[in-house]
């Protein structure tokens, strides 16, 4: 008996030899030069600074916040106004980002609002301290506000993707500022493991506010990104933005007049548009879709060939769109849906979504359908070699870049 | 068979009419190895007769209504040497005593081990446990968990009544109320959860060979803590008390779908679940070890264990008795099905998807009793268990998989690789003592528990057009998908829990029929958490995956981008350490959080006697303070914060038991109790999974801000509790039993989807209350005995049928919002039909004993999770389990054991409820796949005792 007991335990000694896991993890030496963002906070520096003082922002202001141009500014944190606040920036100024912090955003909350207002010649400038920047650096613009949104039903509102902040409501004329000659650069940083901020995100803003002259160029996630609301969009630029460069959902209502898009080796698409937000359901009541209007709208991409599709439409979202030039994808146009839920389809047979006046330049597959309901490419379209698109190189001059 | 039936209706009658000319027979039963302490649960049968009964707590039994006559009695007991007491000659009208005192059977001991004070391994013992207690209690002993072939206690507790197992989890569900309404104690004491997202530990990692028996508590009773809805489930350890025996076994089984499969695992972690780099940086860990999962040889599974135990008498009348066991067993699990994402839109679907999932459990205990006297008594129990469950998850091997999301292709091509290792270590310390003096028993016991959880390493890789894989043109290749940093990521996560408790119980019996009990009950719990994930930022989109397999070509340090534009991949992090960058670089933590729970409570009650009643009112006072400290990203200035709550509870409870008969009983309870909410439950931060984003909601702890709406000031739920049940135990081991029950829970907490712009599942009190029903039938029976009055078939069977429906607000507006289109449903996990049934058939051929099980198991259709706004319930499918269990007893040294689980092989499912009809779909209380089947599991054990 003790013989095989000491037999046993011999088996148990060589399997447990052989068997256990081992920590062969090697000091692994790297040198790297490409830490070039690190950041030293002491540094003054940036553009505006005429011998003033550096400060850094960052925190919830309950009362108004007025830059001054005689001061630099450095965003280190969460900048959040709450409701009844402005945040009032002059014109010409740089705002430099803390680059590779979390958290690091600008959010103007339901109830606050922005007053920035630069001019073509001397626009605000949202940007990445790092001296090599790059996209992703730190997080973007974040407006919130009370027009409706079709995610809840009601007076109910939703909480945003980023910093969990209110937004939506019943008042489709709330206003939210000004931003007028803005340009945002290098945003997209990463909140969590699966939320990137965007360049300018508006969240139920409502169409008393200005957008006009706002240009996302870098920026690691979407450019534009509605998320419901009725806000107007006037001469917007997203240049090299690394996934859509337009984005809209929870039944956004407004007008985009003048819009010019641009990919760079990273993109994903010109437009993408969802009827309602599908995580959690379309849950207005009555119930409606995204129905934006787009007026003189020029997409470019990377050549049919390496790039797949310029505007893509899901989820029951409806969309009106005037003069339009496509240039550069494997498709133009890809619509899916179903004919329950989300009934992407039914819009463009009912007339409610349509196309304009086009201009289709490389472009491989003009419409593709995925909607389950069948209409041909004239249901959708008129005008097509009509488009002219938009005039960027008259309204983008001067204050853009990346061209 | 139908004799039997006939004359046990005949005795029936016969002892309700009663026959004044018999005579009886009393007596008492003493325990030789305890210094002649009364002996209860001893069978004593008539030879000759259908007479017989079971000796009681105090040792003492009787046998009425004998006719007169010269009988031999036979005294029997697990363990023990049976006696036969001839000649006992019974007169009419006149009791006759027969006093015995039994030994310990050298022989026996090594099957059974005995607990010191009552000896709850026998089934015919638990039942009678049952029958006795002051509260309404379901036991389950090791012999019945050996027969029916539980292998731990997640299966063992699972074949009680109203009690259901949710596949491929280890979740239990107490007549449809799930993990927040359960509690779990060990030996009495509370035990700490090995998951985060969970309050009590998985019961399936405690071993059959650590449990002496399990008892599930369906009413309350004051010495519980208050936080009590649905049920409490107590293990208690294993004791030894006797001369001495080592017992070994060694077995082997297999998996009919993981059998035939190239077996991977995720790479780093051993054959014994065990990890040897936890004291790594994670940034050195990923930077010196690739991610592509490894190939293990011939997936059969093995079990071996060893257990001993042996005690010393003293001359000063002290015993010293020592019990320890340590045991390994591993598993291989291969599913394939489905994976899908569907809202009201189809999200994400992978049509073919596998898992390899490879499980270890080790355990080991070691118990010391130390008898000092007959009124003093001290028990040392230590307990180690180290479980790891190893899964690897392709998704989409079909190139055909879909993301709507997807970058570069949304029909086809998108493809996900899941690699991870989780490593659960519990410990557990008890201190327990037993004193009596006179009239008052003093029992006590402390604890020291400590759990840490890692999940180090998982690995997560995203790739698109991976059908470009399969066509063997070198010019089309896969890429990866890199819409955020973290598509492809390795993250590591650690928890660790501390808990310190203690009980003590002093009862005063001032008399037979009135007992005092009073008692305070501590406890003091401290949760750890923290995590990092590193993301592979791909630089160039375009990159070209031309073998999926060997990705470590790919993720390591020669291809890191060292300077811009070279390379293949730059490391990111969410949170950099300040003043370095968050690229190619160690970070911070993304969120951490320290909990900390503090309960005491003191209680009283009385256990007031009388002829056919028993009745015990108590009463809790207890008071509630927790509270979460967190630092955690995305929340942007409430990301550093803490929430709090304090609150003291008055709990009344009645327990009324009314003997109807020796053999039946009626009870009735009634209670208040509470149901507390988790830390995870309102700390505001969100937690990742693999599809599924979770987080907690600080209204739970109650708000009064005016403008919200459906939020009130109400920080728990109140539970009120009520029990009928009619019990009836006819015969040796057998039982027929009915219940009623009903519970009322106000403000109850749901995880539902919020509305915010991700979708995150969030914590809400739903409505104003919900409401459960049921009716529960459980029934015992011995089919077929031989002419020794053993059993030879018997058949057990138990079914809860219930009805359950909760109030759903319309709109709830609070710190997060979300709404309702019906205004009523069922109640999450209940399901309205639960069965356990079992068949055992044990003939004997001289000293061959063999004995086979058929046990089977079902659940119908229940919510797994409860839709909101727009979208529909996904609900869990119903699922029959059968399994067979053949103990083999070749010899009193040797048994050959076999079995066949899982005959039935159904799928498990999940699917959502949707405008267009159910979509199969995957849950997050499942696995990473859903639509598959789990194989039969075929095995094979030796048993040998030295």
């Amino acid at each position: 008996m003790k013989n095989r007991i000491l037999f046993g335990f011999a088996l148990l000694g060589a399997l447990l030899m052989t068997s256990c896991a081992s920590d062969d993890t090697a000091d692994i030496n790297i040198t790297d030069n490409s830490d070039n963002s690190v950041t030293n906070n002491n540094t003054t520096g940036g553009s505006g600074g005429t011998g003033g003082q550096t400060i850094f922002l960052s925190g919830t202001y309950t009362t108004d916040l007025t830059l001054d141009a005689n001061n630099t500014y450095k965003i280190n944190g969460s900048l959040i106004m709450a409701s009844g606040t402005t945040l009032t920036i002059p014109p010409c100024m740089t705002i430099e980002a803390l680059a590779g912090g979390a958290d690091v955003y600008v959010a103007i909350s339901q109830g606050a609002r922005i007053d920035a207002q630069g001019t073509a010649d001397c626009p605000i400038i949202f940007t990445s301290d790092a001296s090599a920047p790059a996209a992703g650096d730190w997080g973007g613009l974040i407006l919130l506000g009370s027009a409706p949104i079709n995610s809840v039903s009601g007076t109910a509102t939703s909480t945003s993707e980023i910093a969990s902040l209110p937004y939506g409501g019943t008042n489709a004329s709330d206003n939210s500022g000004t931003l007028r000659y803005v340009r945002v650069q290098y945003s997209g940083g990463s909140a969590d493991g699966q939320s990137e901020n965007n360049g300018v995100s508006f969240y139920g803003v409502g169409n008393q506010t200005t957008v006009e002259y706002v240009q996302v160029f870098e920026g690691k996630d979407d450019g534009f990104e509605f998320f419901g609301g009725t806000v107007n969009a006037n001469f917007i630029s997203v240049v090299n933005a690394q996934d859509d460069s337009i984005d809209w959902t929870e039944g956004y209502t407004g007008t985009i007049t003048n819009a010019y898009v641009k990919h760079g080796a990273d993109h994903d698409k010109g437009i993408e548009a969802d009827g309602f937000n599908t995580d959690i359901g379309n849950n207005s009541n009555p119930i409606y879709f995204s129905a934006p209007t787009v007026n003189n709208l020029t997409i470019i991409g990377l050549g049919s060939a390496n790039s797949s599709e310029a505007i893509r439409l899901r989820a029951g979202t409806r969309a009106t769109f005037n003069n339009v030039s496509l240039e550069g994808y494997a498709e133009g146009f890809d619509l899916d849906g179903n004919d329950t839920d989300s009934p992407t389809g039914a819009g463009v047979t009912s007339g409610e979504t349509s196309v304009t006046d086009i201009l289709f330049t490389d472009i491989t597959l003009k419409v593709k359908n995925d909607t389950g309901v069948s209409f041909t490419d004239a249901d959708l379209i008129s005008g097509d070699g009509n488009g002219t698109g938009t005039d960027y190189a008259t309204w983008g001059a001067g204050w853009t870049v990346g061209n | 068979m139908r004799q039997k039936i006939t004359l046990t209706i005949l005795l029936f009658f016969t002892f309700i009419i009663g026959f004044a000319q018999n005579g009886s027979i009393v007596g008492k039963v003493q325990d030789k190895e305890t210094n002649n302490d009364p002996l209860p649960f001893v069978n004593i049968t008539v030879k000759g007769t259908s007479k017989g009964t079971t000796s009681d707590l105090d040792g003492l039994y009787q046998i009425p209504d004998v006719a007169p006559g010269t009988y031999t009695l036979i005294f029997s007991f697990v363990g023990y040497k049976t006696q036969e007491v001839e000649n006992v000659i019974v007169n009419a009208g006149k009791i006759t005593n027969v006093d015995v005192i039994m030994t310990v059977n050298a022989a026996a001991l090594d099957q059974v081990v005995i607990t010191a004070t009552t000896r709850k391994v026998s089934e015919a013992a638990t039942l009678l446990e049952q029958k006795k207690s002051k509260d309404i209690v379901q036991i389950i002993g090791a012999e019945e968990l050996a027969r029916k072939g539980a292998g731990d206690a997640a299966a063992a507790v699972s074949k009680i009544s109203g009690i259901s197992r949710q596949e491929g989890s280890s979740n239990v569900y107490v007549r449809g109320l799930g993990d927040r309404y359960l509690n779990t104690t060990f030996n009495g004491l509370p035990l700490p959860s090995n998951d985060i997202n969970k309050k009590n530990i998985e019961l399936g990692l405690f071993a059959t060979d650590v449990i002496e028996n399990i008892s599930v508590s369906k009413a309350y009773s004051s010495k519980q803590y208050g936080d009590f809805a649905a049920g409490n489930v107590n293990i208690n350890s294993k004791d030894y008390k006797g001369k001495g025996y080592v017992e070994a076994f060694v077995g082997t089984s297999v998996n009919t779908n993981a059998i035939g499969e190239d077996f991977v695992v995720s790479e780093g972690s051993g054959f014994f679940g065990d990890y040897a780099r936890h004291n790594q940086n994670p940034f050195a860990v990923i930077l010196s070890h690739g991610v592509d999962p490894e190939d293990v040889s011939a997936p059969i599974n093995v079990n071996f264990g060893i257990s001993g135990g042996k005690s010393w008498d003293f001359e000063n009348g002290s015993r010293l008795s020592v019990f320890g066991t340590a045991s390994f067993e591993n598993g291989y699990e291969y599913r394939r099905g489905e994976a899908t994402d569907f809202t009201t839109v189809e999200k994400k679907a992978f049509e073919d998807a596998e898992e390899f999932e490879y499980s270890t459990t080790t355990t080991a205990m070691g118990t010391v009793n130390y008898k000092i006297d007959d009124k003093n008594k001290l028990k040392f129990n230590s307990l180690f268990i180290n479980s790891s469950t190893n899964e690897v998850g392709y998704f989409g091997i079909d190139g055909q998989g879909r993301n709507r999301d997807a970058i570069l292709n949304t029909d086809e091509g998108f493809y996900q690789m899941n690699a991870q290792f989780d490593q659960n270590q519990v410990y557990v310390n008890q201190l327990i003592g037993n004193h009596k003096s006179g009239k008052f028993e003093l029992d006590w016991a402390a604890g020291y528990n400590f759990v840490l959880a890692k999940q180090p390493d998982r690995r997560r890789i995203s790739i698109e057009n991976y059908q470009f894989a399969f066509d063997n043109d070198p010019t089309t290749n896969p890429t990866f998908f890199s819409n955020v940093d973290y598509d492809n990521q390795r993250y590591f996560q650690d928890i660790d829990d501390t808990e310190f408790n203690g009980r003590i119980n002093l009862q005063y019996e001032a008399n037979e029929n009135f007992k005092l009990n009073f008692g305070y009950n501590a406890r003091s719990k401290e949760r750890n958490f923290e995590n990092i994930r590193y993301g592979y930022d791909i630089i160039d989109s375009d990159f070209a995956v031309t073998d999926v397999n060997n990705l470590d070509a790919v993720f390591n340090p020669s291809n890191l981008s060292l300077s811009s534009g070279q390379g293949i991949y730059a490391i990111k992090v969410i949170n950099a350490i300040p003043t370095l960058s968050n690229t190619n670089r160690p970070g911070l933590p993304e969120n951490t959080y320290t909990g900390n729970l503090d309960l005491f409570a003191g209680y009283a009650d009385a256990e007031i006697k009388s002829d056919k009643w028993l009745i015990v009112p108590g009463i809790r006072f207890e008071s509630f303070d927790q509270s979460i400290s967190y630092d955690v990203i995305n929340l942007g200035n409430n990301g550093n914060s803490s929430a709090s709550a304090y609150e003291n509870f008055i709990l009344p409870s009645l327990n009324i038991k009314y003997a109807l008969t020796e053999e039946q009983n009626l009870r009735l309870s009634a209670s208040r109790t509470v149901s507390l909410p988790e830390f995870k439950e309102t700390a505001p931060f969100v937690y990742i999974d693999v599809t599924n984003r979770i987080g907690g909601n600080p209204d739970l702890l109650g708000s009064n801000n005016p403008d919200f709406i459906n939020v009130s000031d109400v920080s728990y739920s109140n539970v009120l509790n009520f029990d009928l049940k009619y019990e009836w135990f006819y015969g040796k081991g057998e039982i027929f039993s009915v219940s009623a029950f009903a519970k009322r829970i106000s403000d109850p907490v749901n995880r539902v989807v919020a509305f915010d712009a991700t979708g995150t599942q969030r914590y809400f009190r739903t409505g104003e209350e919900a409401r459960v029903y049921g009716i529960e039938v459980e029934f015992r029976k011995n089919l077929l005995q031989n002419e020794d009055e053993e059993t030879l078939l018997a058949a057990g069977f138990n079914t809860t049928l219930m009805h359950t429906e909760q109030d759903l607000f319309d709109v709830i507006q609070g710190t997060y919002s979300v709404n309702f289109r019906n205004d009523k449903d069922e109640l999450q996990g209940a399901s309205p039909i639960i069965i356990n049934a079992d068949v055992s058939y044990s003939p004997t051929f001289g000293s061959y004993k063999p004995t086979g099980n058929l046990v089977f198991s079902y659940f119908s259709d229940r919510i797994d999770a409860l839709g909101s706004g727009q979208l529909g319930n996904i609900i869990e499918k119903a699922v029959p389990t059968l399994d067979f269990i053949l103990k083999n007893k070749i010899s009193d040294k040797f048994e050959v054991n076999f079995s066949i689980r899982n005959i039935l092989n159904p799928d498990i499912k999940y699917v959502r409820e949707t405008s267009g009809g159910d979509v199969l779909v995957t849950s997050t209380n499942g696995k990473g796949v859903s639509g598959y089947d789990r194989g039969r599991n075929i095995g094979l054990q030796l048993k040998y005792k030295f």
